[in-house]
């Protein structure tokens, strides 16, 4: 890192204007309240009205934002941000600040707030001002950071392999650009996330080197999606589900849940599923109908579910069609139906038909969403549905798109290949690895002479590429992006780049030859986007503050849909053809991985997925009764041939899988890569055809006669018959006949709690009289399962991952897990309900681990937490062993300073030590634990103790009533932060006004294993699943929790 | 013992087995004892440390493997948070306790037919406990550490947590130890001064006379020696019952299905005695071979005593078992009951430790009843072979308390399988390396029999007792 030097705005250049400014927005109630809400402890110190140090949110990004807003575009921007030598007076030492920022995504990007500490971005958070985010992220966002620290981030400018400079590569850059015959030599591959400053410069490079070709390729992208909408609306739009607004909502073969949606779909679901009285489950609960080949997320929260191969989907949606347009009566509807040539499959009449039924009774309020995997015929038919049951316009809505046509990966590759493009510019992604293997990508790239390759990681096309240019991450640069509503976010710097990385439109600026710094290019894109007519600076800061421009939202336009011409498209649709006996292939985005760009995250490789609780790799997944029939158990590994091309790949049986179908996860596989992701799991691209298909039919499937261990984090799936005690649910009936009134008990009397002795404790406990008595809820109803708290929680709280062995071996270190159970009444393996239940230490008031402790080392504080003293602990692990919840985690190794292929290593005579960039990672405010110690969920006691401090700060000065105590609500734990839901709740007990005192209050509440007398202080709201009776799969719901004693089989692998 | 009570009604007296047979004179108890100690070194002494001794060296080397990286080079994982490790504590803390129940308990009772065993079984326990004190203090992460649990106040005011089960484990163990170590060495005195008079090199002389402390023989001295033995006898009784019953409230005062129960201190005391004379016979009819001249004082009938406690103690294990099982189905507790019924007492394939319950079911209360039949017990291979099948089930007792129930506890989303790794098992086998060269050495260099002991039992000692009368 070069020398930073702090240059303070200087008065003249900067002044009065921007001091004035911010004295102006101080004292907008809009920006209090944002306070209060995301610095609840700076908050009551701001109610004592002096300007104190955390007024720095006025200065944030002063030093380089406000100075460099060149409005005459002449002042070089500052670059240096704040050095801790010479400190400012905001800046205080171990205390965090906090600034927006965006992290760019596809179909979106994250509003957030990230947390740093001297100058490290330490965490990452939501933005809560902005719509999407409200203060909630996802695994992404959260482990993000770390890939910050990655010491194996690329730190050079390579040239063939070989070290080279900046200097180098501007001087060749320059010569490829001059040379390029307006452009005719030249190409650009993009990825397909929005960023105006980049097509602000697309658009100029278009107009300097109009001859330039511009591709976009995105491996899990939409581009189906996109023409499907092109011909039902018209071309130039997007569409945008509105889930809080139905009723009814049927998905085909879409996991709007999981990683085909975004947080908005995420939340607007939920909201449809947060109930506090058991007459808002008649009154407000959606219906969730899920047709989908695969248990997903959103597969789990169905209320029915039907198991069916993706490419027997369009069937389904035929027969959909054809009931609904025979209840609307829509003939064109039921045309274009019969005309869509979809294969044979065996669905039950009567699941279509009141599928249908039910949504033309909330006709207009009710959705059908189809995958983005699916052919264009379908997803059009899919709007056709739509449109005969007035969604079009109130469930969806359809929005101006901004993204423009580009060329695809197959069309560039198909151009690179006739050998007129000498210069390609590869910005960001890994073609070599992620390009359908019909592109013949390698080729394509090796006919070009020089491919310049900016990227993150030196990867599979950096070793490929003349030229490799380090990139920046994105919270070393400034960029701008748009979030999934549309609303224009600005990309801020956190860091310097900590290995001299360039971004995007750095680059691009160095190829349009136009001088400008990143934050100029931004600037300038900003005042476009804004259409400012007033104050520029004030524009730029409160953007900069808010993260993002307010009123940048798109909005929803009326289009018709276009009957025409999707029947013309369904009609000419090639059939989509499946026979008996036959297997298809479908490919999935990774949950964790995506496709292979975060292959090098050790929080990512190791975070569970959320349904297959597979770790470090990926599997064929595939039915019970397929493995059965085939004769394959969990582990074996599975030779697939498809096309000539054939993957061997383990095989793991995910009970609720289609049974003619197997599902596989791209991104896994590289070859290329750190040494996190170095021979972690099989890549399956060399299987896809071309861009967009993401299921095939005709894969045949032949045992190898080898089997290896996959690393699943949860051996035991089923719940053997302990539903009722662990996950309560309800059906919406249910719990209308035991509501408040008639049953008030009926949740917390379920199982083994109905005929439980009252029971007391033999010991006697120290008084818990803090006027503090910290609590968490947990609803199951909103839980989706994402496990973004896994995430949260490993990035505030300092937790190591393990590595692949010692996952197999059962020792992951999360805190906090997610529990996921496959269940059924009768035990039957392939029609299971899927629960999940985030666990975490349930801060037993009387807790089992604290009596066995032979040294002292876990105590309760008077505030109702179960403490850890990490340096007190002997590591007996006594306390794991009589924990009945099992959230104990102890350090079996050193993981903080071994490397996790050197465990076994002697340590005398090994190397130790970790990375200092991972040391940057780190939270302050929380031990790094070493090896020999038990570590477990501490309610993020840091955070209590900051909050407390504040409280204490805020009582001295105002000399106020003794004592102290925290505002309700005022701050949250890591994992109630990022729930996308807010399933999640924690706060005070004994704060009346605080959610969590009303939550412990709900009729839904109950606390695991109550009759063991721990007293835990997590409740667990129970799940009131919403069937619609007339279904065939009624009886069904809920079955998980009635299930006595189950055949144990059915489960994730053992 | 049987055939008495068979005639009890018409013999009026009994003729009662002589202990020392062949009426084998006092001078000859001291040459034969004592010969073992002063004979060059023989052939298979050095053959079996050949083994031993690396097998303990091995085990030393695993020890300080896993001190320095952590506990992590074991099996060990979550939820199986103990499993060999303390499965090998209990085991060898049980071991050990035949030697305090035959010096101790056995001598309150007057049961004189101890003598002749109860120096080896003594120093067996010394050594059991040495093993067993082996693996609490290195299974914890950070073994430097563990002076924490020494009461001792320091400068932050902690104290350790007497609460827990495991800091009164470390009283027991501690407290036992130390009352074994000074009773077998106070019973050792006379002896040791024995062999002091009869030692021929200056080594021998200084050594074992500095142990001897001064022992002359005279009447106070023997009169102090009796009272010392005889309070530390009656110290060392309510240890027999105290530490192993502590041990088991390790698992009894916790929450977890199938270790919580109030059945465990008579339980793990009965099985604690059970696999302790095992481990005894196991080690005296080898040794009995291996030196003819002592059988006229490990004789057929010590032997036959040793397989009646085998067969009591068993049937009580037994007992237990099966008490266990009732409460678990009348319990109608379903946590218990899966882990009775579904992982431990499992028919049906499905339970995953279940062969670990059936191995100890056969080996500890199916195969001691043959000892119901006198030929068996005083059959000499059956009676080993039936001690090697106890100490093979104790262990599995132990395996499977610990790890069935941790493997499979309440929420079925964190169970988990454990599996030892090889710096597990070599670990274990070098603790019966250290056991056997520790007793290699207390063969070769102490009286292995109780000399002054076993003369107090020969007809000699008591020229006007019932014991002449008798005989």
């Amino acid at each position: 890192m070069s020398k930073r030097i702090f240059q303070h705005p200087l008065e003249s250049q900067t002044g009065k204007r921007y001091w004035r400014s911010l004295g102006q927005l101080k004292d907008t109630p809009e920006f209090r309240g944002w306070l209060q809400r995301e610095f609840p402890q700076g908050a009551s110190e701001l109610d004592g009205g002096e300007v104190t140090r955390r007024n720095f949110l006025q200065l944030m990004g002063a030093s380089v934002a406000l100075a460099g807003l060149s409005l005459s575009a002449c002042r070089r921007p500052l670059k240096s941000l704040v050095p801790f030598t010479k400190g400012v007076e905001w800046s205080v030492p171990g205390k965090a600040l906090f600034f927006s920022s965006a992290m760019p995504s596809r179909g979106g990007a994250l509003p957030l707030v990230v947390t740093t500490f001297d100058g490290r971005p330490t965490k990452i958070e939501g933005n809560p001002l902005h719509p999407v985010s409200k203060g909630a992220t996802n695994v992404w966002a959260q482990s993000s950071v770390l890939d910050l620290y990655d010491p194996q981030r690329s730190q050079n400018y390579l040239f063939r392999g070989e070290k080279s400079n900046s200097a180098a590569f501007y001087q060749a850059l320059e010569a490829l650009v001059s040379g390029s015959k307006e452009g005719s030599s030249l190409a650009f591959l993009s990825d397909g996330v929005p960023s105006p400053t980049r097509e602000r410069l697309r658009k100029d490079l278009l107009l300097k080197f109009p001859q330039a070709k511009w591709a976009v390729y995105d491996p899990n992208g939409s581009v189906s999606e996109v023409e499907a909408v092109s011909i039902a609306f018209g071309s130039g739009y997007r569409v945008v589900p509105r889930l809080d607004l139905a009723d009814v909502v049927l998905t085909v073969d879409r996991d709007f849940l999981g990683v085909e949606g975004d947080l908005s779909a995420v939340r607007d679901f939920a909201s449809r599923r947060t109930v506090e009285k058991s007459g808002d489950a008649k009154a407000r609960m959606n219906r969730l109908y899920v047709v989908e080949n695969r248990y997903t997320l959103t597969g789990g929260m169905s209320d029915h579910r039907l198991r069916l191969a993706a490419a027997k989907a369009a069937a389904f949606l035929k027969m959909l069609a054809l009931e609904v347009s025979s209840l609307t009566g829509d003939a064109s509807l039921g045309k274009m139906a019969a005309e869509l040539k979809a294969p044979e499959a065996k669905i039950a009449p009567a699941w279509a038909k009141e599928c249908a039924v039910d949504l033309f009774s909330r006709k207009g309020k009710s959705l059908v969403l189809v995958g983005q995997r699916q052919p264009v015929a379908v997803q059009v038919l899919g709007f056709a549905i739509n449109a005969a049951l007035g969604s079009v316009g109130k469930t969806l809505e359809v929005h101006k798109s901004e993204s423009k046509a580009s060329l695809g990966i197959m069309a560039l590759a198909e151009h690179l290949r006739k050998g007129k493009t000498e210069t390609l510019i590869i910005l960001g992604g890994n073609p070599v690895f992620d390009a359908p293997g019909d592109a013949r990508w390698l080729e394509a790239q090796a006919s070009v002479q020089t491919v310049i390759h900016l990227s993150a990681e030196v990867n599979e096309t950096s070793s490929k590429a003349t030229w490799h240019v380090p990139a920046a991450h994105y919270l070393e640069q400034w960029g701008d992006s748009r979030a999934a509503d549309g609303s224009y976010l600005v990309v801020q710097p956190m860091i310097l780049p900590l290995y001299g990385g360039l971004s995007e439109i750095e680059l691009l600026a160095k190829v349009l030859g136009t001088p400008g710094e990143a934050l100029a290019l931004v600037q300038k894109t900003f005042l476009e986007v804004s259409n400012l007519t007033g104050d520029a600076t004030a524009a730029w800061a409160t953007t900069l503050r808010n993260g993002f421009l307010e009123n940048s939202a798109s909005r929803q336009i009326s289009v018709n849909f276009r009957s025409e011409e999707s029947q013309n498209a369904v009609s000419s649709a090639p059939a989509i053809l499946f026979s008996e006996n036959q297997f298809e292939l479908v490919f999935v985005a990774d949950s964790k991985v995506d496709d292979g760009r975060f292959a090098n995250n050790g929080w990512l490789q190791e975070l569970p997925d959320p349904v297959t609780k597979l770790t470090w790799g990926n599997a064929a997944l595939i039915s019970p009764s397929t493995a059965q029939r085939q004769g394959v158990v969990t582990g074996d590994v599975l030779k697939l041939t498809l096309g000539g091309k054939s993957v061997e790949i383990p095989a793991l049986e995910l009970p609720g899988h289609a049974d003619d179908s197997i599902s596989v996860s791209v991104g896994y596989g590289r070859a290329e890569v750190g040494s996190v992701g170095q021979g972690v799991g099989i890549d399956v691209y060399p299987l896809i055809g071309t861009e967009g298909l993401r299921f095939s039919v005709g894969v045949t499937l032949a045992k190898t006669g080898k089997s290896i261990a996959l690393a699943i984090t949860q051996e035991h799936g089923a719940l053997e018959g302990r539903g009722i005690d662990l996950t309560r649910q309800a059906t919406a009936q249910e719990w209308a006949e035991n509501s408040e009134e008639n049953n008030p008990g009926y949740f917390k009397k379920m199982g083994i709690d109905a005929h439980a002795p009252t029971n007391f404790s033999l010991y006697s406990h120290p008084p818990l009289d803090d006027v503090h008595a910290w609590g968490m809820a947990v609803d199951l109803n909103t839980c989706i399962g994402c496990s973004a708290c896994m995430v949260a929680c490993q990035a505030e709280n300092n937790i190591p991952i393990v590595g692949k062995e010692q996952v197999i071996n059962g020792r992951e270190m999360h805190w906090m897990r997610m529990d996921r159970y496959f269940a059924s009444e009768g035990g039957d393996a392939n029609e299971p309900e899927m629960v999940s239940q985030p666990m975490m230490c349930q801060q037993c008031e009387n807790a089992p681990c604290e009596t066995v402790c032979p040294v002292n080392a876990t105590v309760h504080s008077e505030d109702g937490i179960n403490v850890m003293a990490y340096n007190r602990c002997i590591g007996t692990r006594y306390c794991a062993n009589n924990c009945p919840f099992k959230v104990r985690r102890f350090n079996f190794f050193d993981y903080n300073q071994r490397s996790i292929t050197s465990l076994y290593r002697w340590n005398l005579i090994s190397p130790k030590g970790m990375p200092e960039s991972l040391q940057m990672q780190k939270n302050p405010n929380v031990t790094v634990r070493m090896r020999g110690v038990m570590e477990k969920c501490t309610f993020c006691v840091q955070r209590v103790q900051e909050a407390k401090i504040a409280a204490k700060v805020s009582a001295r000065d105002k000399a106020s009533e003794s004592p102290p105590q925290v505002p309700a609500d005022a701050f949250t734990s890591a994992c109630a932060q990022v729930c996308p839901t807010g399933a999640i709740t924690f706060g005070d007990l004994r704060n009346s006004k605080s959610k969590i005192a009303k939550l412990k209050e709900s009729q839904r509440g109950y606390r695991l294993l109550e009759y063991l007398n721990t007293e835990n202080r997590v409740w667990y709201l129970a799940r009131i699943r919403n069937p619609n009776p007339k279904m065939p799969d009624a009886s069904r719901a809920g079955s998980a929790s009635r299930a006595h004693a189950s055949a144990g089989k059915h489960n994730g692998g053992h | 013992m049987e055939k008495s009570a068979l005639t009890a009604e018409n013999s009026a007296e009994l003729k009662r087995q002589p202990l020392v047979a062949h009426g084998r004179s006092i001078s000859w108890i001291t040459q034969n004892v004592s010969q073992i100690v002063e004979s060059p070194t023989p052939k298979w002494w050095w053959i079996a440390m050949l083994f031993t001794a690396p097998l303990a060296l091995v085990g030393l080397i695993c020890i300080v493997y896993q001190i320095s990286n952590g506990v992590g080079v074991w099996g060990e994982n979550h939820p199986n948070g103990w499993a060999w490790d303390i499965t090998n504590f209990v085991f060898w803390i049980g071991i050990g306790h035949a030697g305090t129940l035959i010096s101790a308990v056995l001598f309150l009772t007057r049961q004189k037919w101890r003598t002749s065993i109860n120096r080896a079984a003594e120093a067996m326990t010394l050594f059991a406990v040495v093993c067993a004190g082996i693996f609490p203090a290195i299974h914890i992460g950070r073994f430097w550490n563990a002076y924490f649990l020494a009461p001792v106040p320091n400068a932050n005011g902690i104290w350790p947590n007497f609460r827990s089960p495991l800091l009164w484990d470390v009283f027991a163990v501690s407290t036992y130890f130390t009352v074994s170590v000074l009773f077998w060495y106070v019973g050792l005195i006379p002896d040791l001064a024995t062999l002091r008079d009869r030692a021929k090199s200056k080594i021998g002389q200084l050594v074992y006379g500095f142990f001897a402390l001064g022992w002359r023989g005279a009447n106070r001295h023997w009169r102090h020696y009796e009272m010392a033995y005889l309070l530390l006898a009656g110290l060392s009784t309510p240890l027999v019952l105290s530490v192993h019953s502590i041990v088991s409230f390790d698992f009894a005062t916790s929450i977890l299905p199938g270790w919580h129960t109030t059945i465990f201190p008579p339980y793990f005391v009965a099985g604690a005695i059970f696999g302790g004379f095992a481990m005894v016979l196991t080690i005296m009819l080898p040794a009995s071979l291996i030196f003819p001249q002592i059988s006229d004082l490990i004789t057929r009938q010590h032997v036959d005593k040793m397989a009646k406690i085998i067969l009591l103690t068993g049937s009580i294990v037994g007992y237990a078992y099966l008490m266990e099982l009732f409460v678990a189905w009348y319990g109608a507790n379903k946590f218990e009951s899966f882990t009775f019924f579904r992982a431990r007492a499992a028919f049906d394939g499905q339970g995953w430790y279940q062969w670990s319950y059936w191995i100890m079911m056969f080996c500890n209360v199916v195969s001691p009843q043959v000892f119901w039949f006198k030929k068996m017990r005083s059959n000499y291979v059956v009676v080993f072979i039936v001690s090697q099948f106890v100490n093979v089930g104790m262990w599995f007792e132990r395996f499977t308390i610990i790890v069935t129930s941790l493997a499979q506890d309440f929420l079925p989303s964190s169970w988990g399988h454990y599996s030892p790794s090889l710096t597990e098992k070599l670990t274990f086998a070098g603790t019966f390396g250290i056991f056997l060269s520790l007793f290699l050495l207390f063969m070769r260099f102490l009286p292995m029999i109780a000399i002054s002991e076993v003369k107090l039992v020969t007809p000699e000692a008591d020229p006007h007792g019932a014991l002449n009368k008798n005989h």
